[in-house]
């Protein structure tokens, strides 16, 4: 399991660079030697706000899910972003053993690296990225069956709806992801990430199983996440950009 | 754009990685009580073995599976030649009776029964295994055994009342 995510993360990170190789261009700056024809060439700074459809059409179909995330990023220079996501998550696992609930909300802060050379007053973006995690959430122990090798007895699923209250997780995120502008300022974007716990908080007598935000644990620190977002560009101000030209004076 | 649904796809292959887990049967679960037959005649204790004994729990139909290789129609499955044997208790209630009846099938066939009672404790063990059992015996050595008028048990000891693995000896019996 955690290979195959493993596998996947570098499938999707191959595919990003190839995204790369295939659609870079080059600004071209010929134009920019009659200057008093063209105006100033200028780049849009802005905020990006939107919220995850993954997490917003799960809750519609998956009668175990409720969801929410709200993503934004803010253009701090030509190459990064500073990026934020923070939801509310509300899931039910059913598993052979145990069924239990886990509600909680998170936060995640961190940048975006975007790896792809854009047009002029465009953002779309290849990025790879990283945020730092926060989480704080319950857990409700719904019911759990007594595991016993030995079959002679039925073995009995006791309902417990025990709650395990004030418990938190930090961790790390890396990322890897493109967004594309679909319509003026509306885009779209995919993510995926590989995490990693730094801290756990985990109740007496139960474990963390799955973390808002974070999503399943498997045992150890590792996790892995991704989301769909659409977003919406608020351009805030704009910079008049250096051209060659001046730079050689 | 058409790079992005190729993500799509990877995240399909994603979501449907989910169930993986199977509890390892090495995993230290709900343990049975573990019982050591010593022979009563000899003061040093000695193990001695069984003849044919069958445990039958109150309320079940068939017995504890000793021979789990022999098939399901052999009456030989359910009884044990063993100096050891391994008894699972209801997880469902706090007591269990079981049936021990020695050189079962012939004609000194002697059947004697025995009342275990615990306190249940739940541990977490992982996902995949959930939760097991910790029992507590509240027995004391003479309340096991029930007296009829030709008991095959000599004597019953209480060795270590709480269960907490199988790699433990929890009663001794004496015959």
């Amino acid at each position: 399991m955690k290979f195959t995510l493993k596998y996947i993360f570098s499938l999707c990170f191959l595919l990003c660079s190839l995204l790369v190789t295939s659609q870079k261009t080059e600004v071209k700056d010929t134009t920019a030697i009659k200057k008093d024809s063209i105006k100033p060439k200028t780049e849009r700074y802005g905020l990006r706000l939107g919220i995850d459809l993954f997490k917003v059409a799960r809750t519609f179909y998956d009668k175990n899910y409720k969801g929410l995330e709200l993503v934004g990023d803010f253009k701090f220079t030509r190459k990064h972003y500073l990026a934020t996501e923070i939801g509310n998550e509300n899931k039910t696992v059913a598993d052979d053993q145990l069924n239990f609930t886990t509600k909680g909300t998170y936060f995640k802060v961190g940048f975006d690296y975007n790896s792809y050379e854009n047009w002029l007053g465009m953002h779309n973006m290849v990025y790879v990225g990283m945020r730092y995690g926060v989480s704080s959430f319950s857990q409700t122990l719904n019911s759990y069956s007594i595991y016993y090798a030995n079959n002679y007895f039925p073995k009995p699923i006791v309902t417990s709806g025990e709650k395990f209250d004030g418990l938190s997780a930090q961790w790390i995120e890396v990322i890897a992801g493109v967004k594309a502008e679909i319509f003026t300022n509306l885009y779209i974007g995919f993510s995926i990430r590989m995490n990693n716990l730094i801290s756990n908080k985990a109740p007496e007598n139960f474990d963390n199983l799955y973390i808002p935000g974070f999503n399943r644990t498997y045992g150890g620190n590792f996790g892995a996440g991704f989301n769909y977002s659409i977003s919406y560009f608020v351009p805030l101000y704009k910079t008049v950009l250096k051209t060659k030209v001046k730079a050689k004076k | 754009m058409k790079k992005i649904f190729l993500l799509f796809l990877v995240t399909f292959a994603l979501s449907s990685c989910e169930k993986d887990d199977i509890c390892d049967a090495s995993t230290s679960t709900t343990p049975r009580l573990v019982i050591e037959f010593y022979d009563n005649l000899i003061a040093t204790p000695t193990l001695k073995n069984l003849t044919n004994m069958k445990a039958v729990a109150n309320g079940m139909s068939d017995g504890i599976v000793f021979n789990n290789s022999l098939a399901i129609t052999n009456p030989l499955r359910f009884v044990t030649n063993s100096s050891k044997i391994y008894l699972p208790l209801d997880p469902s209630t706090n007591i269990s009776t079981y049936a021990l009846t020695n050189n079962f099938g012939s004609s000194t066939a002697n059947e004697d029964v025995v009342t275990f009672n615990y306190t249940k404790n739940k541990v977490y063990v992982s996902r995949a295994c959930g939760y097991k059992y910790l029992f507590n015996l509240t027995n004391t050595n003479t309340n096991i055994l029930l007296a009829d008028t030709n008991n095959w048990i000599k004597n019953i000891l209480l060795v270590k009342p709480n269960l907490e693995t199988e790699n433990e000896v929890h009663i001794k019996i004496y015959f």
